[in-house]
């Protein structure tokens, strides 16, 4: 597979590094130069410093031909655009984002695109490790209500 | 009718004051707490300390009933997701506007399906086009402090801008520029030599004392 990995952060840097050493071909885009010391030794892709939503950037990272776009950048709605562009301009197959706030996380995931609800997948987590029931939707989408 | 503007920069603020002076309610969502609270002393509760592209803010803000969400924060991400989450949110009931902050993303945009409109005399007139209607002249903004109004005008079947150019019509000359004329849905830019035709919307930047005058080249031939 070959994947473009946006924001080279920890999740981003995780990501990237356990896709190398499951031996797929991955590129990482980020602002910062230096954020790509988190990437762990095992991480054979490329790196290339620039901007999630910029256009010549992702053409440069190879996004015509990639098979994944994984979005994890810390601001929400840039992995949103990011996402959004990869499916529609690019046609991308899969490209999945990030997303902290649980309810911009639904809203996008009923739009069609495919988000993980970073916030809502900890409290599960926590909601679990408690022995709790799973964690119900309070239903903010439904009807509006 | 119910705006919530996100971001309470300059456009955002000033688009707050005109709604408001208008009698529409206002809710403007600013998530920097100097800003919120800098509007908040001078249009009060109507300002929400918050970021808009936060779901359970929006919804806070009254998303739900909104007729009109505007987006004018320094961020064009931000614009653009505040746009589609508030359209959702709302099930499509409220019309969503924003400004591009950056050129270079309009094509970008564009793919999102995203009408961005891109200039505040375009998103004055948007809003306010959707209240007024019959009017036939709209006071888009005043800029009084030069001396000018930018007003709407229709052409008039048998007006003298009907059939007419800028050029022929002297406008500059009289104290009037068009800078935009809507036909037919479309946004056209016009030349001295555009012909001007009967329904064309016109926006028109004026100076104040030559507004009535102006106003009769376009006002169907009254009969005496």
């Amino acid at each position: 597979m070959y994947a473009i990995v946006i924001g080279c952060g920890r999740a981003g840097a995780e990501i990237a590094s356990r896709m190398c050493e499951q031996g797929h071909s991955v590129v990482v885009i980020d602002r910062d130069r230096a954020a790509f010391h988190r990437l762990s030794d095992c991480f054979s892709g490329t790196t290339i410093v620039g901007h999630a939503i910029d256009e010549d950037c992702l053409v440069s990272a190879g996004i015509e031909r990639a098979d994944a776009v994984i979005a994890t950048t810390y601001g929400d709605n840039s992995n949103l655009i990011a996402v959004q562009l990869a499916r529609k301009r690019f046609k991308v197959k899969r490209a999945i984002a990030r997303v902290k706030d649980s309810v911009r996380a639904s809203t996008f995931e009923q739009l069609g695109f495919e988000t993980i609800p970073s916030t809502t997948i900890v409290g599960d987590a926590f909601e679990q490790a408690l022995g709790w029931e799973p964690h119900q939707p309070n239903g903010v989408l439904e009807n509006g209500s | 009718m119910f705006v919530i503007i996100a971001g309470g920069g300059k456009v955002g603020g000033q688009l707050a004051r005109d709604l408001m002076a208008e009698r529409h309610e206002v809710v403007v969502m600013e998530s920097n707490p100097g800003k919120a609270r800098a509007l908040q002393d001078e249009i009060g509760d109507a300002v929400v300390p918050h970021d808009a592209s936060e779901g359970r803010w929006l919804i806070d803000a009254g998303i739900g009933r909104a007729d009109l969400l505007i987006a004018v924060t320094g961020d064009d991400e931000d614009n653009i997701v505040i746009c589609q989450l508030g359209e959702a949110l709302s099930e499509g009931h409220a019309r969503t506007i924003t400004r591009i902050n950056n050129p270079r993303n309009s094509d970008t945009f564009r793919t999102l399906g995203i009408e961005a409109i891109v200039n505040a005399t375009d998103l004055v007139m948007t809003m306010i086009e959707r209240d007024v209607s019959v009017a036939p002249v709209v006071h888009l903004m005043r800029l009084r402090s030069a001396g000018l109004e930018l007003v709407e005008m229709t052409v008039a079947e048998g007006s003298a801008a009907d059939g007419s150019t800028p050029e022929e019509l002297r406008l500059p000359e009289q104290g009037g520029r068009i800078s935009v004329i809507l036909r037919n849905g479309e946004a056209v830019l016009p030349s001295p030599t555009t012909r001007l035709q009967a329904g064309d919307s016109i926006v028109l930047v004026a100076q104040t004392e030559f507004e009535e005058a102006l106003g009769r080249k376009f006002a169907a031939p009254t009969i005496v």
